[in-house]
């Protein structure tokens, strides 16, 4: 089957029409659909305390005022996005595949394009501002940009201190001898940036293949930590009592107590990859992860406990709202009573 | 008059050569009994479908490569609600192979646990894992069965090829219409039978419960029912015996009526062997409609006789006179039943058509039967003296009765009936318009809802995530089509706005798993449930799908978007289809069409499109063949009007009737209108024939209406009376349509026969002023 399609590949892109290569720069604005609140959704975020938003697949950006009840934002473009952050109540950006860009200004209620660039066919997994002025998003093959305008402009930049010390010696030899070549390594030798996470001034940043980095200034220069583990890191947080918890793939869980110098890795009892970490009020972190896996712990992230969800679908990420845990599912919105899973 | 001369040379030929008709007839009825002795159940799922409907010239395009929508499903499931136990494998696996090698099955497509086609991937830290859920070395002991749970988890089989809780198993399989080794048609009946006893039989017991749905197994119990059916033809014929015998008081005048009806159904099937058909499982109920057709007109014919011989005729010249006096209406109301089922052959579906022609042979053989030889052996009996007397004895209380039952056809009572009659119509008319086309049940709405069958259904539909009620719309595009993102996007966005539809449960293509394969490329980060844009990347991730899947073709220009719905009620079959229709123009282009429909559900909602267009076309040539006949033998177009009338009120009615007991409109039940009329014309025919003639000579209506209704009234009554109660009886039928039918043809009988005692003399007081 493969092979029989490869082999008829070099056939298929001539007989492409322009015509339809040119389609796909128009972006069409997402359905606005009833089934949208259980499709893909990856990120979820409270709003300061007024209101909750999440996004997810094929442009999908829903709002809440209560938690509970959530409608469908209209959105111009259907890529699936995969982050969604506000510096306030007013100020709100959405990224996803095709390296889109999305902006609201007002609060969640109508959304304009920024950037929109499927030619690139990369995706952007993850954006921070640290006021509405100054962002960056990051994404796939170390994809970075960075506004000062509130994303009227996004840059591109490339952070060699990001790639491996090995790469950054192959670099600098093709800079010198093969410029070509150079290019081609600079646009692939980055891992993916798969999470941002702001903690004050420190910027932290996770990806693939045991990816790790820190940044002082706001991301223009960084310090690539030492790798401590060679699969890929999906969620960092900083918990209640200062440890960093970072989680990836596959189950594994690393626990810091020292800004991220030295790391311990935590066994759960669960196998499944983690794709978010969070904590609530109480100090309470939470793990989410596929197949249904929802991890907690009560001590700081020393030990966990499960409470994995039957329905074995993907949490990709959730809020507490009150007494309830929101999740962000491949499913849509799943809503679990805590004061009951508490008592378990 | 031509007619009399047509009339007289029959009456000479037949009375003329009475030993020799009566030989003929037994020559015959012995022929055809023996061909009859052969006739066989036949069902095949093709009949079913109406092939020239466009969908199904999709669903017949693209049969050969993705099979049709003939399957059965196969759902084993373990008393502990748990499947992982070496017990149930171990005999899960010999269903499996069992089922794989049964005659009629489609190898390459039986899917289970079992099938080295079910596979899992997963994803490690340096790729993937993968191979097939059940592995080579699988050894049925606690270890093994833990890989495999895992396993099937891995595989997101889960819903599909085992219950959401893990309490059953399910082997789905297609059956070929023809053996593409022997050319053989497929004998849905036998294989139904095989998976009754080789499957079920064979391995069901406290701890393993096995349960079939499909259209094979629906058939094979609706066939196993239907033997059920000649029990009921015996309670039928036996009463409909009682009957005749209070009504004729003579056994021998009630052998003949009832003997001349049994070989009308004899010649029936012995005809429909000669002509090469079996009889369906659907029109099981004929044979019986047949009789009670026979029946019917066998009573107006002894009771002519008995009349005749009452006025002191001898029995051959009684006889000759009731074949004279009857030989019109009785051709005329059989010739319009008859022309009434022949127009059910422009629906083209094959059982529906079978259908007409099993009935329109069998009513046109009661001509024979019932108007030729009947009299002919009447004309042999010896009316005992005791008989003449009593039936020639004043009959005052029987006169009373229909003395003040001809007060119909006094204007002022008339008034008062037309005006019932216009408001009932008015209300009938209203509700009939909420008549629904298709099955109105989850189910199969042939068998009753507690059947083992419709239990399996619910069973199944409740524990997995899908059933047999899925609709597959048919993408047709360029060659690998599959590798350009435009294309794939577009499937997905159809597949999407599916979804959302009301009715839709899920739905899956070639897109959707595709998104999921390159997530799982990408270490199953659900943030790459995307189509690359890129064509190498989309070759990554829709290669992996084998054309066994039933989502591509072999160069991927076809990919089907299967939908599953909630149930196959008409009502969400018609929303589902209008919705892709639409999507599907919005989105189709010259060169990727969204084409409807192949699937289980694309065959009903084609069916119900082409019973729905049938509808209107076929009441309307009933009627216009009722009437045409009416004219002729009449000449008149006030009685033409005066018969068809009641007939049109009585046919809304029971259309309203339908609606009332969530009866849909469906293959086996749009016949009914048909049969309703052909029933219902009888009893205005003999009624009017015998007033119009009087009338011309001007008589006052009242008059004439006494005289027909102490001729041929009784007749009329006790036919209604006597059939309605035979298939009243149908009530206890184990089969849902028998129980439907039994409930409308009663109605059918019963109030047809109101029309014609009441409304047809209240429409003659206007039509007949001048008759006072």
């Amino acid at each position: 089957m493969m092979s029989k399609i490869l082999s008829r590949l070099g056939l298929c892109c001539v007989l492409m029409p322009a015509a339809v290569m040119a389609q796909t720069s128009s972006p069409q604005a997402a359905y606005q659909l009833p089934r949208a609140v259980h499709s893909v959704l990856t990120d979820i975020v409270p709003v300061g305390t007024k209101f909750w938003m999440a996004a997810g697949e094929r442009g999908h950006i829903l709002q809440s005022l209560d938690g509970q009840v959530w409608q469908q934002m209209p959105v111009p473009l259907q890529s699936n996005l995969n982050s969604i952050y506000f510096t306030d109540e007013t100020h709100g950006w959405a990224v996803g595949h095709d390296a889109s860009i999305l902006y609201s200004g007002d609060g969640g209620a109508s959304w304009q394009i920024q950037q929109y660039l499927p030619e690139l066919d990369k995706p952007l997994f993850d954006i921070y501002f640290k006021d509405p002025q100054h962002g960056i998003a990051v994404g796939a093959y170390g994809m970075f940009y960075r506004t000062s305008d509130a994303g009227k402009t996004w840059v591109n930049e490339f952070h060699l201190e990001l790639a491996s010390e090995d790469d950054q010696q192959l670099l600098a030899e093709l800079k010198e001898t093969d410029p070509e070549g150079f290019a081609a390594e600079m646009s692939s030798v980055l891992p993916h940036f798969n999470r941002l996470y702001a903690d004050g001034t420190t910027l932290y940043l996770v990806g693939e293949a045991g990816f790790f980095a820190k940044s002082q200034d706001f991301g223009l220069t960084w310090q690539r930590q030492a790798e401590f583990y060679n699969g890929s890191l999906f969620g960092i947080t900083r918990t209640k009592a200062l440890s960093l918890i970072a989680v990836g793939l596959r189950g594994h869980v690393f626990r810091s107590t020292d800004q991220g110098l030295s790391w311990q890795q935590i066994t759960v009892p669960s196998p499944s990859t983690l794709n978010s970490v969070i904590n609530d009020e109480q100090g309470r972190v939470y793990l989410l992860g596929n197949a249904g896996t929802l991890l907690f712990s009560d001590d700081d992230g020393q030990t966990f406990a499960a409470m994995n969800q039957q329905d074995g679908k993907a949490i990709l990420n959730a809020v507490v709202i009150a007494d309830q845990l929101v999740l962000a599912t491949e499913t849509g919105i799943k809503t679990i009573q805590l004061k009951e899973s508490k008592a378990l | 008059m031509s007619t009399s001369r047509f009339i007289n040379k029959c009456e000479y030929a037949l009375f003329r050569h009475r030993g020799f008709v009566i030989l003929a007839f037994i020559a015959m009825t012995l022929f055809l009994l023996f061909k009859a002795s052969q006739i066989k159940l036949d069902a095949a799922f093709t009949k079913n479908i109406p092939l020239k409907h466009e969908y199904m010239q999709t669903y017949l395009k693209h049969a050969k490569d993705f099979g049709g929508a003939n399957n059965i499903l196969i759902s084993v499931c373990d008393a502990s609600g748990n499947i992982f136990n070496p017990q149930f494998f171990d005999t899960f696996k010999k269903i499996h192979d069992q089922v794989y090698y049964m005659p009629g099955v489609d190898r390459v497509l039986v899917k289970s646990l079992f099938s080295p086609s079910t596979r899992f991937v997963e994803v490690v830290e340096d790729g993937f894992a993968g191979g097939p859920v059940i592995p080579a070395d699988f050894a049925a002991d606690a270890n093994g069965l833990a890989i495999v749970k895992q396993n099937v988890d891995k595989a997101g089989i889960v819903g599909r090829m085992v219950a959401d809780d893990y309490s059953c198993a399910m082997v789905t399989a297609q059956l070929q219409e023809i053996n593409p080794d022997t050319n053989e048609k497929l004998d849905t009946i036998a294989f139904a039978n095989q998976l009754e006893n080789d499957v079920r039989g064979q391995f069901e017991n406290e701890q393993i419960s096995v349960h079939i749905i499909g259209f094979a197994k629906m058939v094979g119990d609706v066939a196993n029912g239907a033997k059920g059916v000649l029990a009921f033809f015996a309670v039928a014929i036996a009463i409909t015996a009682v009957m005749v015998y209070l009504f004729s008081k003579s056994v021998t005048l009630t052998i003949l009526p009832i003997a001349c009806s049994l070989i009308a159904v004899i010649w029936q099937m012995g005809l429909l062997t000669v002509l090469g058909f079996g009889i369906d499982p659907m029109s099981i109920l004929v044979p019986f409609l047949v009789f009670a057709i026979g029946v019917s007109h066998g009573v107006q014919m002894i009771n002519a006789t008995g009349k005749n011989v009452a006025a002191g005729l001898d029995a051959k010249t009684a006889a000759q006179a009731s074949f004279r006096h009857l030989m019109i209406p009785g051709g005329v109301a059989l010739l319009s039943d008859t022309v009434g089922f022949i127009t059910l052959l422009i629906i083209e579906i094959g059982v529906i058509r079978e259908l007409a022609i099993t009935a329109s042979l069998g009513v046109g053989v009661i001509i024979l039967t019932n108007l030729f030889l009947l009299p002919v052996l009447m004309s042999y009996v010896r009316f005992k003296p005791s008989y003449v007397e009593a039936v020639s004895a004043p009959t005052p209380k029987a006169d009373k009765f229909w003395r003040a039952l001809s007060a119909c056809a006094e204007p002022k009572v008339a008034a008062v009936i037309l005006v019932i009659s216009a408001v009932l119509f008015a209300g009938g008319y209203y509700q009939s318009k909420q008549l629904k086309i298709g099955d109105l049940q989850p189910g199969a709405s042939s068998l009753h809802e507690d059947s083992r069958y419709n239990q399996d259904t619910f069973l199944i539909t409740d524990r997995y995530a899908i059933s047999v009620d899925y609709i597959n719309v048919m993408v047709e595009t360029d060659a690998n089509g599959c590798t350009f993102h435009p294309i794939m996007d577009k499937i997905d966005q159809f597949q999407w706005r599916m979804e959302n539809v009301p009715g839709v449960q899920s739905a899956v293509s070639l897109p959707s798993v595709s998104k999921t394969i390159n997530a799982a490329f990408n270490e199953g980060n659900v943030k790459w449930r995307i189509l690359p844009r890129t064509t190498e990347s989309l070759v990554q991730s829709s290669s992996r799908v084998e054309t066994s899947t039933g989502l591509l073709n072999g160069d991927c220009s076809v990919m089907p978007v299967i939908l599953f719905l909630n149930d196959h009620k008409a009502e969400t079959i018609e929303k589902v289809i209008a919705e892709a229709k639409k999507v599907g123009a919005e989105l189709g282009t010259d060169t990727t069409k969204f084409m409807l429909a192949s699937g289980p559900v694309g065959v009903m909602a084609a069916t119900n499109e082409a019973v729905a267009d049938a509808q209107d076309p076929m009441t309307w040539y009933v009627y216009i063949a009722v009437i045409l006949l009416c004219l002729i033998s009449f000449r008149s177009i006030r009685a033409t009007i005066a018969v068809i009338l009641p007939l049109y009120l009585v046919t809304v009615l029971a259309t309203a009737l339908m609606t009332l007991l969530g009866i849909g409109l469906t293959v086996s039940t749009l016949p009914v209108i048909a049969l309703g009329v052909g029933i219902g014309v009888d009893y205005g025919i003999y009624i009017l024939t015998n007033m119009t003639q009087p009338l011309r000579d001007g008589m006052p209506l009242r008059e004439a209406y006494y005289n027909a209704l102490k001729s041929t009234g009784s007749a009329v009554l006790f036919t209604a009376i006597t059939l309605a109660i035979g298939v009243s009886t149908w009530v206890f039928s184990a089969l849902k349509f028998q129980v439907d039918m039994g409930i409308l043809l009663t109605f059918m009988f019963i109030v047809n026969m109101l029309g014609a005692v009441f409304v047809l003399p209240a429409l003659a007081a206007f039509f007949w002023r001048k008759n006072r």
